[in-house]
Formats: structure tokens, sequence, C-alpha cells
């Protein structure tokens, strides 16, 4: 072994060193990965930029697996995808590691954004690295859209239906977008086969030569120092003080940083093959039919927050919203390293920074919390499949029952939940009659009000009368319900039985 | 150290095993897929989604007549049952679920549910040599007997003319006679109401069984009661102490 060892490595060598004469390549790599990086940079907050290149790499890999079987054909789309989940062998493994691996990849962007912004890291020499980054972020938004067209489900089909809304929007161009996004007037064949190459070829080609660029010049500029409080950034002196740090305190990257770079992109990289083996791949949910209306599409967890704010905004917010906003947000992205460019990198001297941080972080997280059960849609199905509680039924009346009867034939559920089922798209009636007298709510009933239709012409007087009877029983246990103090003047203290026989008696 | 290494190599690898041996739970189930809503046809998916609101959750406990009610399935066919399902029943509060009558269900679904009902509920011979009065009302009705039949079997617990009682609620009120079909009430008046503790035709008055003819006279007679306009919130009758 010995041997064949010592006659193959001067033969390895020799082939190296013919290519190396031509290529010229070993000692720039070289040179990148002995580069130094100030000391203080090997630190567990500066892993996600290569965190986020590494997923990016097994996208590739997994997306080109699943190329290899799917179809991008109207038709075809959605068998192929249960091919993957079934026929092939472990082709659901690899459609949910592409799957978890881009929520992963959304996700790790976003931190790695966070981070950059907090270090201050897109300040002077890296405004355009901070630039390029943003046009990666849109671009990694770019693939998880297109991603989840390509599966052509219900949610697919409906996000493209929004997609294609949205474009439809912009003045004078909007019919023209539409055209351009969906390859015609309709979702179609042509609109999978767009996606599919958006998804496959422009995109990702895009990707990797910004992510080449972005690289290159991580690796020119240097890391970004770790901020301290009170050194501040000046564009006439920065790079010499850098230079100086790197001679003074620092390491070179490899071995001395890249360690933790490693270890952490293991670490994501078995988070996300264990979130593929346990929680499996997403969808396909139903096949992609404009017919089947029982359905409430959604789209994946990183536009959650989206579909929850385009559902509460008015109506007459929306078209502004939906066209400005995102003009403005990217502006101020790009601007951002212009506008302060220089100056106090540290966050713990930058409070506006670390505000507007938390700010947007809880306001995309209450969003996408709000979208997981969606309380201003109606529960389309709550009226025959929400049984009414049980304690609502025992010791009621036979005209409280059909009271009940009413209030679920005439969806009023889809709506008003009843022990914490049903729609949440008005209040919750568990304690109605607590609130509201007998004459209340027939007057809500019938004529509406605060969001609620009125239902006057679509309940006959018995229907009224039983309904109104069924809600005067839901109260809890230790409260009474309300009274009309008036009518109990005018008509004896026993007056309010107006449903025929006593309420909720014991049989 | 030596056992430590073996002890962890053996957790490691039954980890492992334990992993391989049975199906990731990841790994999607062949029956698992979400199909078109027209094409679900399994009793319990159609029975959760269209039927459990009113008819509660296992089919008794609900609002409107338990389904799972034994004695209802001994008495009544399934062709009556599909029917009701496919058409709904005029004038109360069960929908027509056939598209046919502008539900949502094919005509195969209604025929999953009328014989899920059946398959799964039905206890046979659970009426053997009781005798039970036919689904439907067959001989002609006379209400006034109804009056007579109304006193010996239901007034104890619905009170003397319907209104109510300590045990029983008021069964004559307008707006409930005007939200019951006949034969609603005739079915009620048969299986009772077992899980509210109304008993069927044999138990209210223990030992004597109501006949056919009781059971379509008292129904004819509670019929009878129907007012011209029912509902009116604010008319004197409902302030009628009971």
């Amino acid at each position: 072994m010995r041997i064949m060892n010592a006659k193959i490595g001067p033969a390895v060598a020799k082939i190296g060193e013919w290519f190396d004469r031509r290529l010229q390549l070993a000692a720039p790599i070289r040179e990148a990965a002995e580069h130094p990086v100030p000391r203080k940079t090997a630190s567990w907050f500066y892993v996600f930029g290569s965190a986020a290149l590494t997923v990016f790499l097994l996208q590739v890999v997994t997306g080109i697996l699943l190329a290899l079987i799917y179809v991008p054909s109207a038709g075809q789309a959605w068998s192929s995808l249960q091919a993957l989940n079934h026929d092939v062998a472990l082709g659901w493994f690899i459609r949910a590691m592409h799957g978890w691996g881009s929520n992963f990849m959304v996700a790790i962007v976003l931190i790695h954004m966070v981070q950059v912004f907090l270090f201050g890291a897109y300040k002077f020499p890296r405004e355009l690295t901070w630039i390029i980054g943003v046009f990666l972020l849109l671009m990694t938004l770019g693939m998880a859209f297109s991603g989840q067209v390509l599966r052509f489900d219900q949610d697919a089909y409906w996000g493209l239906g929004i997609g294609a809304s949205i474009s439809s929007r912009v003045p004078i161009i909007g019919p023209a977008a539409v055209k351009l996004l969906l390859g015609g007037p309709i979702i179609a064949g042509a609109t999978l086969s767009r996606f599919f190459a958006l998804h496959v070829f422009v995109i990702p080609g895009m990707l990797i030569a910004f992510v080449g660029l972005h690289l290159l010049m991580v690796l020119k500029l240097g890391i970004n120092e770790w901020p301290m409080p009170g050194r501040i950034v000046k564009r006439a002196t920065y790079e010499r003080e850098y230079h100086e740090l790197t001679k003074q305190d620092g390491a070179p990257f490899v071995p001395y940083a890249i360690w933790k770079d490693m270890f952490f992109t293991a670490f994501i990289i078995l988070a996300i093959a264990a979130c593929a083996f346990y929680f499996g791949p997403f969808g396909p949910t139903g096949q992609p039919d404009p017919t089947i209306i029982q359905t409430a599409p959604k789209p994946d967890y990183f536009f959650l927050w989206l579909y929850a704010l385009l559902s509460l905004l008015p109506p007459s917010m929306e078209t502004p919203f939906l066209l400005i906003a995102p003009v403005l947000v990217i502006l101020a992205l790009i601007l951002l390293p212009f506008l302060s460019g220089e100056g106090e990198k540290s966050w713990k001297r930058r409070p506006i920074a670390v505000l507007t941080v938390l700010l947007i972080a809880i306001t995309l997280g209450t969003f996408t919390r709000l979208a997981q059960f969606a309380p201003w849609s109606p529960h389309m199905n709550a009226w025959s499949g929400d049984p009414v509680p049980d304690r609502f039924v025992h010791g009621t009346t036979a005209l409280q029952r059909q009271g009940a009867l009413v209030f679920q034939f005439k969806q009023c559920r889809n709506c008003h939940s009843l022990g914490n089922t049903g729609g949440q798209r008005g209040p919750a009636l568990d304690s109605v009659a607590v609130r509201l007298t007998h004459d209340q709510l027939i007057r809500q009933v019938i004529q509406g009000g605060g969001n609620m239709p009125a239902y006057g012409n679509n309940l006959s007087p018995a229907e009224t009368t039983a309904l109104v009877a069924f809600l005067e029983t839901l109260h809890p246990a230790g409260q009474s319900p309300a009274r009309d103090a008036a009518r109990d003047i005018a008509l004896g203290d026993s007056s309010q039985k107006t449903s025929g026989g006593p309420r909720r008696d014991k049989r | 150290m030596n056992r430590f290494r073996s002890l962890g190599t053996a957790a490691v690898l039954s980890l492992l095993l334990s992993a391989c041996s049975s199906t990731p739970p990841g790994q999607p189930q062949k029956d698992a897929e979400p199909v078109a809503p027209s094409q679900v046809m399994k009793f319990t998916t159609l029975y959760a989604q269209n039927c459990s609101g009113c008819h509660g959750a296992q089919g008794r406990g609900g609002a409107a007549i338990a389904l799972a009610d034994p004695v209802y399935l001994a008495i009544v066919d399934q062709a009556s049952v599909r029917k009701v399902i496919a058409n709904g029943v005029h004038g109360t509060t069960m929908p027509g679920f056939a598209e046919s009558a502008g539900g949502m269900l094919t005509d195969k679904q209604v025929d999953a549910i009328t014989s899920g009902i059946f398959s799964n509920w039905v206890r046979k011979g659970i009426l053997d040599g009781s005798n039970p009065p036919s689904y439907a009302a067959k001989t002609a009705a006379n209400a006034a007997n109804g009056k007579l039949a109304y006193r010996t079997y239901c007034a104890s617990c619905h009170g003397p003319e319907g209104e109510g009682g300590r045990k029983g609620s008021a069964i004559t009120n307008d707006s409930f006679l005007a939200l019951v079909s006949d034969q609603g009430l005739r079915t009620i008046v048969i299986t009772g109401r077992p899980e509210l503790g109304a008993p069927d035709w044999r138990g209210n008055v223990p030992g004597k069984p109501m006949t056919d003819q009781e059971i379509t006279d008292v129904v004819a007679w509670l019929a009878s009661r129907r007012v011209q306009n029912p509902g009116q919130p604010y008319s004197a009758s409902n302030y009628a102490q009971p």
C-alpha cells in the first residue's frame, strides 16, 4: 500500500502541476482560504451567510434530482408528484428535503440579513455587497413562490390567481404583465412552463451569478469586523483601520474561522433532513381544479404574512398598498447603505435600528400567526360539520332545540363559534345571552349591524322566535342572562319567558 | 470509557434501526392523498362534514334526532332516509344535500351516507316481539281521539295542553310546530329522544305501549294546534304562565 502511495503521490502532483500551470488557480484559492480575518469575527454570529450558500447548493442538488422525474405540464405535474411521493424510491424524501430546504433558506437569508443590519456590515465600503444581498433576498423569495407554483395543486392555482390579479392592478401595463406572467389570459399549461423556466433556469442562473459577486466582494473587501461601540466608520480612514486590524489581530480564515461555519452548516443540513424525515413533503394538496369551490387555499409560510395583510386591508387601500409599498420597501433597503454609510456600527449604540428590526419581526410574526387561523374568513363547513356542543343541547326545550337547528341551518355558525368551534368572523356566542336581552337579540338577528348582515328577509317569524329562544340559553352556568328591567316592571318578574315553556328545564 | 462508548454505539444503532424498520413518519401514505370533494366516499368523513353539525358527532347528542338511535333505524327504511338526505324536508331545517336539490353531494355520496348510517348503527333484533308502529302514518287520523291519547300518554310530562311541564318542555308552542313536519312529530313520538330522557312509544305509560292508531291521532292533534301566523314575538300567548 505504502509503495503504491509512493508511486501514485508524485504522479498526482505532476498532473496537478500540469493543470495549475495552465489554470493558475491554486495560488488565488490558497490566498483566499488563508486570507486573514479579524480574530473576533470567528463567531457564531457570522455563520448564516455560509449556511445560506450551503442550503442553496442543497436546493440545486435536490432540485436536479426532482427535475429528473417532474413533468412540467398542466396535465401531468400533479400525478408526477404523486409518482415521486409513492413510486420512486426516496422520492418523497427528496421532495421533503427540497421543500424544507426552501423554508430554511428563506429563514436563514432573513436571519443573515438581520445580522448584517444589526452589525452595521452594510456600511462603507460594503454598500454594494448589501444591495446585491437585497436582490438575492428577492430572488430567494421568487424561487420560493415559483417553486410553490410548480407543485401545481389547489394552493398553487389560487396563489397564481392572486399573483396575476396583483399584477393586473398595475396601471397601463397591467394586462400585459398578466399575459407575461401567465403566458396567456388564463392559468394553463403555458403558465406552468413559464414558471418551470423561471424556477429552473432564469432565477437560479441569476442567483448563481449574484452569489458569486456577493462572495467575491466579501473576499475583496474582507469580512465585517466585530462592531465595537465607539469605533466609528469614516470613508477616509476605514480601509486603513481595517487593514491594521487584520494585520495586528488577524487569523487565517482556514482553519481558524471556517470550522464554525462548517459545524453550523452541518447542523442546518441535519435539521432539514430531520424535518424532511419526520414531517414529510409539502402537498400536493388537491388537484388544481377551479370548479372545486370547497377549498381554502393558503400560501406557504413565508408568504402567510402577506396573505393576512391583504385580507385585512380595506378594499380602497389594496391597490395603492400593493403597488406602492413593495417599491418603497425595496427602495429603502437599497438606499439604506447610502443613507447611513458611515458612523456607528454597534447595535448597542443604534437603538432605532434595533427597534426597527423588532417592529418588523413582531409585525410579520403577528400577521403570520393571524394567517394560520384566518379569523376574517367564515368557516364555510361549520354549519354542517361542527356539532352544537352537548351542554347547549342538554336540558333545552323543544323550541330551543329547533332554534339550535335554525342556528346551524342558516349558517350562523360559519361566522359565530360555540364551544370554540365554528367561524371567528363574528363574536363567539357562548355567553351572548349575558350581553343582549331578548329584544336586543331579535333586533340583532333581524336587522344585523356591526358588520353582521340583516337576516330579517331570510328568517320566518317562527324561525326567528326559535333562534332567539336558543340564543337566550347561551350563558355560562353561574351567570344569569340579561334582563330588561322595563319589562320586569311592566309585566312582572317572571314575564321574560317568551320562548314557550321553562328555559333549560330539568327533565 | 469503553463501556460508555459501547453503550453510546448501542443507543445510536437502536435509534437508527428504529428509524429504518418502520416507515418514516414523514413518508406520505397512499390513502392520505386529498381527493376532490365530490370523490370523498368514506362514510365517517362525509358524516362529519355534512351531518354532525345538527345530528351530533357520533350520530347522537345533537339538536336534531339521533341517527345512531337503533330504535329509529329499526323503524325507518333506507329509501325514506335516502330521500330525506337527498331532498331535505321542506319547511323544516333539514336541507337537501343532493346536487339535484341544490346541495353539494353527488348521488353516490348520498348513497354512501345512507348505507353508512345503517351499516354502522343498526342493531339487529332490537325491536323483536314489540310490534313496532309503522314509520309513516297508514291510517286516517282523528285529532279528537288524539287529544284523549295525548292526555293518557304525554300530558304527565308535557302538561295537559302541551304547554310544558316539570319534566317535558312545551310542544304545542306555535313556533315549534311551525318548524317540524308531521312526519318529524311522528318520528319523535315513536322513538322519543333517548339521550335527552324522552322515552319511545313503549315507555310513556309503563307496560302500555301506544298503538299505531294512537300515534297517528296524537300527531294529528298536535298538527291541529298549528296557527296561521306563528312566531309573533309580542303576541299575548307568549306571555302565558306555564
